[in-house]
């Protein structure tokens, strides 16, 4: 019995390891050709070392690429819309868990059909209208679009949230003078921080990596976030493969810190999207 | 709740009805005028538009794949890590991982992996020396699509597994337990008692897959850009052809609106389940 289980033991750890080589094997190979020279690349094969590690790749990369351009805007669009954009859900999710509203289920229907309009069906109509208000060429304007976009998915995990939490914590609340404000902000956003955790973590990367909207909204190069920039970054770069791993690295370091800081959550978070 | 509603009715509502107007019409875009042309725009989609019947085959085949292949991965892995290991969270990290890199590294990254000459699985299959099964994957229509898939395989498996994750810690370990108690065996057990119990989060992956796979645009566009020979072309990546390459509007607001036809019959049921008491 214990022999066996030994054994399944060593075969699932087998199992594991494999499994995280795939999965990390692209990775390790953008590493190991961020710090090659061009001439190494193209020379040696794949999965070796370079003689000595070439650092100036990330220096070069982030001056060509306009790196830390990109990412500053990118962040400023981010630093908007996802505190911004989890706030609103949150109220509005409050009123679906805990408020008697007119025909409550009927417009949280509503709210979730917007998770099936594919968005590239909004690219011109929202471009029309931010063209009209003239926030075309704004990162706020951009950062308007990434929370409504996002608004369908966090209403419902946010009340998935809220739903589980008892109701006689409100009842608790309410006996200590709590009004409908105190209640969503003291009582119930502190229980909802799994959730929250999750959804800073999706939204923040949505915004990080959106392309369609970032490409058409804002033109201004300077303006630009990162995935377009990266995008013409690539075109201008075309082969030179050691620069362009530099800057993948670069940029997915910010989405690395997030999703580092706010992971510890992440699991518990979602189970507010599976339980509904 | 005011704001919420008054920015997602401007930023999707709106606009999702203004793109189903345009649909009617025949706009070249800018200040030309539109012409409204009834269902024209979709009666010639059907009939007359050999790349649509291309995209809606490969949105379908990319949608098998997912609901297969993606979800029953995305389950193994999770039921892997559900068991208490040294390190568990470390691997959960890895997985996931691809899934916060976008789809234009994603893009980037398997182009070059595909590639013939320098690639990476070209070098690893010249370095075992099976020769025969070099194959310069994305050029050729016949492979390019599956390959596309395998990236995004690799790129999205994470979230549907997150999902399984968390719908898995819900099962109360009691019914495991009581279960092996009974004699069941370790197959039983998953048939008869975590899948039943999954049954919820089954049914939000599916429907959250589903919606993705029908959607997929970004790395397509950054793969293949729907090449070669417009083979790998999907409704997204069709419909922003037609709309910015072309400069059909009408053409490209019409296929959206496909789009959310087909998608229709999927979230009825998800959103009816979703906003029950």
């Amino acid at each position: 019995m214990r022999t066996t289980k030994k054994l399944s033991g060593a075969v699932f750890y087998t199992l594991i390891i494999i499994l995280c080589i795939l999965w990390l094997l692209p990775m390790v190979f953008v590493v190991l050709t961020s710090i090659k020279t061009n001439v190494e690349f193209y020379d040696n094969a794949l999965l070796t070392l370079p003689a000595s590690v070439n650092w100036a790749n990330f220096i070069t990369a982030a001056r060509r690429g306009k790196v830390f351009l990109y990412m500053r805007n990118s962040l400023f669009v981010a630093l908007f819309a996802v505190p911004l954009g989890i706030l609103v859900q949150s109220m509005c999710a409050f009123a679906f868990a805990r408020l008697d509203i007119w025909k409550s289920n009927g417009v949280f229907a509503f709210f979730l059909f917007g998770m099936m309009i594919p968005m590239q069906s909004l690219l011109i109509p929202v471009n029309i209208g931010m063209t009209k208000v003239g926030l075309v060429n704004t990162h706020i304007g951009l950062a308007l679009v990434y929370i409504g976009i996002q608004i369908p998915f966090g209403i419902m995990v946010m009340r998935g949230a809220f739903r589980s939490i008892p109701v006689e914590l409100d009842e608790a609340g309410r006996l200590d003078g709590c009004n409908n404000i105190q209640l969503f902000t003291r009582v119930l956003l502190p229980c909802a921080k799994p959730a929250m955790s999750t959804l800073v973590i999706l939204q923040f990367l949505s915004c990080w990596n959106e392309l369609l909207f970032s490409s058409l909204l804002v033109t201004k190069s300077s303006l630009r976030t990162v995935p377009v920039g990266l995008l013409t970054f690539f075109g201008e770069q075309g082969t030179e493969y050691p620069l362009l791993c530099a800057a993948v690295l670069e940029i997915v370091i910010p989405v690395l810190i997030v999703y580092l800081v706010f992971q510890r959550y992440f699991v518990e978070g979602m189970s507010g999207a599976v339980k509904g | 709740m005011l704001p919420a509603l008054v920015i997602y009715l401007s930023i999707v509502v709106v606009p999702a009805l203004y793109s189903l107007y345009l649909s009617f019409h025949r706009w070249r875009g800018g200040s030309s005028q539109k012409v409204f042309v009834g269902i024209g725009n979709y009666v010639q989609i059907f009939t007359q538009d050999s790349t649509f019947r291309i995209a809606i085959k490969n949105n379908l085949i990319w949608v098998v794949l997912t609901l297969i292949v993606t979800v029953s991965v995305a389950l193994i892995l999770a039921l892997l890590l559900n068991k208490r290991f040294i390190g568990r969270t470390a691997v959960r990290g890895v997985l996931y991982f691809p899934y916060i890199l976008s789809g234009v590294v994603i893009g980037m990254i398997w182009t070059w992996i595909y590639q013939p000459q320098y690639g990476l699985y070209n070098s690893i299959i010249k370095m075992i020396n099976l020769e025969s099964f070099k194959h310069s994957w994305l050029a050729d229509p016949k492979t390019s699509f599956y390959a596309i898939y395998v990236a995004a395989l690799w790129h999205n498996v994470g979230q549907p597994m997150v999902l399984f994750l968390a719908g898995l810690q819900a099962v109360p370990k009691e019914l495991t337990e009581a279960a092996e108690i009974d004699g069941a065996n370790r197959f039983q057990v998953f048939f008869r008692i975590t899948i039943p119990q999954l049954k919820e989060t089954m049914f939000i992956v599916y429907a959250t897959q589903f919606i993705s796979a029908l959607k997929v645009y970004d790395i397509v566009k950054t793969m293949t850009n729907g090449g070669p020979a417009e083979s790998t072309n999907t409704l997204a990546t069709l419909m922003v052809r037609q709309t910015f390459d072309f400069a059909n509007f009408g053409v490209g607001a019409a296929i959206s609106w496909i789009m959310i036809a087909i998608l229709l019959i999927v979230i009825i049921p998800y959103v009816s389940k979703m906003s029950k008491e």
